[in-house]
């Protein structure tokens, strides 16, 4: 997984022992596009800047391609636009879209599983930081790549969004024994048994409140509680 | 102003208690607001017989409340009654299982009878109460066995002398009115005609829990309560009505609602300090919607929790941390105050979430608790970002959401060099835009719900008709029996679930 390397920067090397020679045109584009570090350019805005026609600039691209001198890669804003890049960049994060994308699309499969481990981690540890996650991870084996501090920041916000955790700030003392006062540490919420019963009204049990289509309801209407599917649903016994 | 759905679910409620003509006349009120005799006659369409009655039964039942207005341009030749609709205890009339239950709970089963009374008859005065009790008795029952019970009803402040028959409002007016020296240091003016009117004619605490007919007697002499006699006193008493205390009860699901979320969110301990601070404040704040609790010093706190069988198990040093874990301010003074407002807004907020939860997906979710944390407008993809979901989808949620009305958006257009402007959009939680909406959307659901009760009962007619013994006979019958019993049963909790929402959003 390249997107987990480090810099975005690496040293070029090859380019001092022998530079390809190029036209005038493509010498200008590779500029160009050089220019634009981990940004990289449309072609459309390539055409723009400078002034060349559009058969050139495609030609020289094919050739600045085929002399391995820039890339082509997906932006997340646009995946139709062709976006190009000089060979020793890293897209940035504008382009990727983040830490969590790959190919331009969100990988979703590896946020869940980086998740659950997490959840698993502080409902075990009682209490945990993100420092204390990443250990844990590390430890277990469970993942080949490296989890950054970063990411692990992010995946511990989305469970707190998610009600999954809380976010707390330590105090030292009794379960915050392990943490240094003051650190922010996450504890699980599902105790089992011991926190309180959900206090919600739970509106969510009968259908008017998970129902879409509440709008288009009213007594008389097309839809009216007399004849909804839902309540028929939920009214079988 | 009451939202849509709940006129319409206050026009079902009163149509199904008191038929189609009340229901208009009170349709009319809520639509129009306070209306006189004569506008409510042409409003409706009704002869002024059937709107004279419907109005005489509102206000029998407590809904409607009479008053004229002073201090117009009239010249006072021609004052004008009006009435107007009291919406909250239309929805109360939903609630009353609740309220008997409370009753029964703390006091004897002579008062509940008495209270049971006064609910389905909206007022009842002394010799009615009595009337009633000797039904269907051999002997009558005592005056005072009644009296003594309603005694016990008004010391605990269940029920009350009705308000003023008409009360006299002052237009435009500017605060004027001081309760004694101590009622203007907090008095604020009050907001909605509405609110003004019940003001208006609500009686002072000494009076309105009063069974002694002298103090503050509505008649119009003033005679020296020595030169009264029996006979006279027990006249009197019969000129004072009563009824039910409807805010008492909202106080009291106010402070169980208001525990009850405290021990989920935090523990047993937190909610046993709290019950003990509101039990031992009860009655010293005026209004239901207060947004702090009464200061009390720790002292009173601790010797209020230990009151209770819990509570004795709770060192000082653990009252006090949950003091602190509810968030306590004020040590300085050595008193304490709970923000009880933060309480209700947290339930409220879990409420929506809930509800954003199961109809919008976990995606939404998390956006909509991300952007009501931040409290600000957030753009679609810093809100992508900060959630992890796909920047694709998130405008299409977001829209969703916009276009039910659970956030509020904003288009930005950036221009930047020679760049075309692109668009932003902003997407923020506004919550007291929100709540109304949902609570709207609550009136709706409660409003389904009875809708769907009465389609089952006329579906099934047929059975609630057939004699029980008949029923037991038959297979089939039976069958359709019980699950009419479980579906009505199911409609019935689900209500009275809602209803709690209902209130947290509306009453609290």
């Amino acid at each position: 997984m390249n997107r987990l390397q480090e810099s975005a920067f690496p040293p070029r090397k090859r380019q001092k022992v022998s530079e390809p020679v190029l036209t005038d045109e493509e010498r200008l584009l590779f500029n160009l596009i050089r220019s634009r570090e981990n940004i990289g350019i449309w072609t459309g805005d390539m055409k723009r800047e400078t002034n060349l026609p559009t058969t050139v600039v495609n030609k020289s691209l094919k050739t600045l391609i085929s002399k391995n001198m820039i890339k082509e890669v997906t932006t997340i804003q646009n995946k139709g636009r062709k976006h190009y890049m000089a060979k020793e960049f890293m897209p940035s994060e504008e382009i990727t879209g983040g830490h969590f994308y790959s190919d331009g699309k969100l990988d979703i499969d590896y946020i869940n599983s980086l998740k659950d481990v997490c959840l698993k981690c502080i409902f075990m540890q009682k209490v945990s930081t993100c420092e204390g996650c990443l250990e844990w991870i590390k430890r277990s084996g469970v993942f080949n790549t490296e989890v950054t501090t970063k990411q692990m920041e992010e995946i511990l916000q989305t469970l707190v969004l998610d009600d999954e955790i809380t976010q707390m700030i330590s105090t030292g003392f009794g379960e915050f024994a392990s943490i240094s006062v003051g650190k922010t540490c996450y504890i699980s919420k599902s105790k089992g048994g011991v926190r309180g019963e959900k206090k919600t009204a739970d509106l969510t049990s009968f259908p008017c409140f998970s129902c879409q289509r509440m709008t288009f309801c009213s007594p008389d209407g097309t839809i009216s509680p007399a004849t909804c599917v839902y309540y028929q649903k939920w009214l079988d016994f | 102003m009451v939202s849509q759905w709940g006129i319409k679910f206050a026009v079902y409620l009163i149509t199904n208690h008191f038929g189609k003509i009340v229901a208009k006349v009170c349709e009319n009120l809520l639509n129009h607001g306070a209306l006189t005799l004569d506008l409510a006659i042409r409003y409706t369409e009704l002869s002024s017989e059937h709107v004279k009655n419907s109005l005489l039964v509102l206000i029998q039942h407590n809904c409607v409340q009479a008053f004229v207005a002073e201090g117009g341009d009239d010249d006072g030749s021609r004052v004008k009654t009006e009435y107007m609709v009291l919406f909250d205890n239309i929805l109360h009339r939903l609630r009353f299982p609740k309220f008997m239950e409370i009753v029964s709970g703390d006091l004897d089963d002579k008062c509940a009878k008495i209270f049971e009374g006064l609910l389905r008859d909206g007022r009842l005065n002394m010799k009615q109460m009595v009337d009633r009790e000797s039904q269907g008795k051999e002997n009558a029952a005592a005056a005072a066995a009644v009296r003594e019970s309603l005694l016990k009803l008004l010391m605990a402040r269940y029920v009350e002398r009705c308000p003023l028959p008409e009360a006299r409002v002052v237009e435009r007016e500017i605060i004027t009115k001081k309760r004694g020296a101590k009622g203007a240091q907090n008095f604020k003016a009050p907001e909605t005609k509405e609110q003004r009117v019940i003001e208006a004619a609500v009686r002072g605490d000494m009076i309105r829990f009063s069974l002694n007919a002298d103090i503050g007697c509505n008649s119009d002499g003033e005679t020296n309560p020595a030169d009264t006699s029996v006979a006279e006193t027990d006249a009197k008493e019969d000129l004072i009505l009563w009824r039910a205390n409807f805010e008492e009860f909202t106080r009291h699901l106010r402070d169980k609602a208001l525990v009850e979320n405290v021990r989920a969110r935090m523990d047993d301990g937190a909610a046993i300090v709290l019950s003990a601070i509101l039990k031992a404040t009860r009655n010293k704040d005026k209004e239901v919607k207060i947004e702090k609790s009464v200061p009390l010093p720790p002292d009173t706190i601790f010797s209020e929790v230990i009151k209770t069988e819990n509570g004795r198990t709770m060192t000082i040093d653990r009252v006090k941390a949950a003091l602190v874990q509810l968030g306590c301010s004020n040590q300085m003074l050595y008193e304490y105050v709970v923000d009880l407002k933060h309480i209700i807004r947290w339930a409220r907020n879990e409420e929506v979430e809930s509800i954003v939860l199961k109809r919008y997906g976990r995606d939404a979710y998390r956006m909509f608790r991300h952007l009501s944390k931040e409290n600000q407008f957030c753009p679609t993809d810093k809100l992508a970002d900060a959630t992890l979901v796909e920047k694709k989808e998130a405008p299409k949620l977001l829209y969703k959401l916009w276009k039910e009305n659970y956030l509020h958006m904003e288009k930005l257009s950036v221009t930047g060099g020679n760049t075309k402007p692109v668009s932003i959009l902003m997407w923020k939680v506004n919550q007291p835009l929100l709540w109304e909406h949902v609570l709207d959307e609550m009136y709706h659901g409660a409003l389904n719900l009875k809708l769907r009760m009465a389609s089952e009962q006329e579906k099934e007619e047929e059975i609630i008709n057939t004699p029980k013994a008949k029923i037991n006979e038959s297979v089939p019958l039976l069958k359709k029996y019980k699950r009419l019993q479980n579906v009505l049963l199911l409609l019935g909790s689900s209500l009275m679930k809602l209803d709690d929402a209902i209130m947290l959003f509306h009453d609290f």
